[in-house]
């Protein structure tokens, strides 16, 4: 069957291991044009999510649709959804230009496909050498290059980013606004918040397996207390940590005895520790952590899993 | 067709096929040299034995089809199994460098790769049958005339025994297929699979030499039940005595390979891939 347009319907998904609901009655929907963040601390079931999507894991129930057609069900699935996954790798003496050759004999595309693939990456300097010898980042682009192979009209990407210097996340992430842009559906998934700010449109986020919240990443993560996460270190945790909950602020208290402070800015912490007279040691914005936020939004609420 | 060409695209591309290629070689060299000396051996006892007179050449004629089959088909022992090594890596490699999920991302309809993964194992198994029999068509009738043989090639046993040797070598690697599938380690797959192969047909061998003559010829005929003696029953020339016919030989090895390639195909359905 073809799929009749680029939206992506989870419905009920769940996935029982043995001792442990790894996927946990996950609904949510993914629209073409638009990036959208599949969000959740390690171990959430991301990517068990994405195999079962995929037909390479079988859910204990429920389905995931392509415009309203089963993975397994789809003629030719590599030409409407390309997907990189963990764990994709090639075979270490094979040459990247023969693994996508292979990939392509099996789709029936032409091997020049493969070679336009390649070059797309900007890999064409190494497609005759074996894959062995690729860094990560050229391992990473070789995986995209074989997603993008069959020109789909949906990309999957499972932790796209791992591995990747600055230059290759930016470099993902413009490929990946573009294909957006170009009205594709791109669905990403992340354990790191801040590289999904500058990223996606939309945001899916989990947690022990089911959905925490869905919808556009400005109002998901407003309500998330902006997400930024400040590192403080002083001689009188307890006395600012009072002070900066009194001002709404967020605090947990780190191994180090340095407090983590989110849903305040660190112009803000320091303006609050002035006023209180109280001396400050540290002072640190850090990029957002989602395992952090999410450990934040989780205290209290603990036996998460 | 697309899948098979994709399978085949995947072995030409590794250095796997022409290791294993060059090993089979050196390894039927060494077979066929035996073979030789196994078969002046044989042939001289006969020639040198005066004592009887038309039965016994009749029964020399038939020693030299015999002798004849043995080096046409020479290189069988270690050529299928390393045909079966090469097609159990077609499976094990798939989760040993983790390209399954790309392969099943393919094709996820996983029955179809199975049949597109047995079909290029035939194919290879039946190249390497190709080659090694092409190598004794032109080495046999050389040593066959340097004992004062005929070549023998007007004998209809000696072609059947030819055809059979490569069924032999199909099979095989379906079994090799199948067998990589239930046994997923690559390294665990092909130490398993050489022990079983050499010391199973040795062991056997000799536990049938020593202990089968106490339960007679029923329990003998036991013995076309181990895969490596059935292939050999495969190829022996002529009917010999006291052995089961060919086609058991045949049947024993279709039944493994069935066995194998529909355990194998369950298997593959139902496992997550992750
Ligand atoms: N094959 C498996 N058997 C048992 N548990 C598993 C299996 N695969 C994953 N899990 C568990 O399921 C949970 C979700 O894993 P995963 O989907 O990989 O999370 P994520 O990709 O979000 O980090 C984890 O606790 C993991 O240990
Ligand atoms: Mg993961």
């Amino acid at each position: 069957m073809t799929a009749r347009s680029g939206e992506i319907v989870v419905s009920h998904l769940t996935k029982q291991y043995k001792q442990l609901r790894a996927v946990d009655d996950l609904s949510f929907t993914v629209q073409p044009g638009r990036v959208t963040g599949f969000l959740g601390p390690n171990g959430a079931g991301k990517t068990t999510t994405l195999r079962m999507m995929l037909g390479l894991v079988t859910p204990s129930s429920g389905n995931a649709l392509f415009g309203g057609v089963a993975y397994k069900d789809l003629d030719e699935p590599i030409k409407h959804v390309g997907a990189l996954l963990e764990a994709s790798g090639a075979h270490k003496g094979r040459t990247g230009r023969n693994h996508l050759r292979v990939i392509a004999t099996a789709a029936g595309l032409p091997a020049s496909a493969a070679d336009e693939a390649l070059a797309r990456v900007g890999l064409t300097p190494a497609a005759k050498r074996k894959f062995k010898g690729y860094s990560l980042g050229m391992k990473q682009r070789l995986g995209i290059a074989a997603a993008l192979l069959g020109n789909p009209q949906v990309l999957i990407l499972d932790e796209p980013a791992n591995g990747l210097d600055p230059e290759g996340i930016r470099w993902m992430r413009d490929l990946l606004k573009a294909l957006a842009v170009q009205g594709r559906t791109v669905l990403v998934s992340s354990h790191l918040l801040a590289e999904m700010q500058q990223l996606a449109d939309d945001v899916v986020i989990i947690a022990a397996g089911k959905l925490i919240r869905q919808g556009p990443v400005g109002e998901v993560l407003g309500s998330m207390g902006g997400g930024a996460v400040v590192r403080v270190r002083t001689p009188r945790p307890a006395d600012l940590a009072a002070a900066l909950t009194a001002a709404t602020g967020h605090v947990t208290t780190l191994p180090d005895e340095a407090l983590s402070v989110t849903g305040l800015d660190p112009a803000r912490i320091g303006h609050i520790a002035f006023t209180s007279g109280i001396e400050l040691h540290e002072l640190t914005g850090e990029k957002a952590d989602l395992e952090q936020v999410f450990l934040q939004l989780t205290a209290g609420k603990a036996d998460i899993r | 067709m697309k899948l098979l060409r994709a399978e085949l695209l995947k072995i030409w591309t590794t250095s796997t096929w022409w290791v294993f290629g060059i090993v089979t070689l050196v390894l039927w060299a060494l077979t066929t040299g035996i073979n030789w000396l196994t078969a002046s051996a044989t042939l001289d006892v006969d020639t040198t034995g005066m004592d009887a007179e038309t039965a016994e050449q009749v029964r020399v004629a038939g020693e030299a089809v015999n002798v004849a089959t043995n080096l046409y088909t020479s290189g069988q022992f270690f050529g299928v199994l390393m045909v079966m090594l090469l097609t159990a890596i077609l499976s094990t490699s798939e989760y040993f460098h983790q390209t399954a999920t790309t392969t099943f991302l393919l094709t996820p309809r996983r029955e179809t790769v199975v049949l597109a993964k047995l079909g290029a194992g035939v194919v290879f198994g039946l190249l390497f049958w190709v080659i090694t029999t092409v190598l004794n068509l032109i080495v046999t009738p050389l040593i066959l005339s340097s004992l004062d043989v005929g070549a023998q090639l007007g004998e209809g046993a000696v072609w059947r025994a030819i055809l059979l040797n490569g069924l032999a070598y199909g099979i095989w690697a379906i079994l090799g297929v199948g067998a990589g599938i239930l046994i997923r380690s690559q390294l665990a797959a092909t130490i398993t699979l050489s022990l079983i192969y050499v010391i199973g047909f040795l062991g056997a061998a000799i536990i049938f030499q020593l202990i089968g003559d106490r339960f007679g010829d029923w329990f003998q005929n036991l013995q076309v039940l181990i895969p490596g003696l059935a292939s050999q029953l495969m190829v022996s020339g002529t009917e010999l005595p006291g052995n089961p016919p060919r086609w058991v030989g045949a049947a024993v090895l279709i039944v493994y390979a069935l066995v194998a390639g529909i355990v194998g195909t369950i298997i593959t359905k139902k496992r997550d891939i992750t």
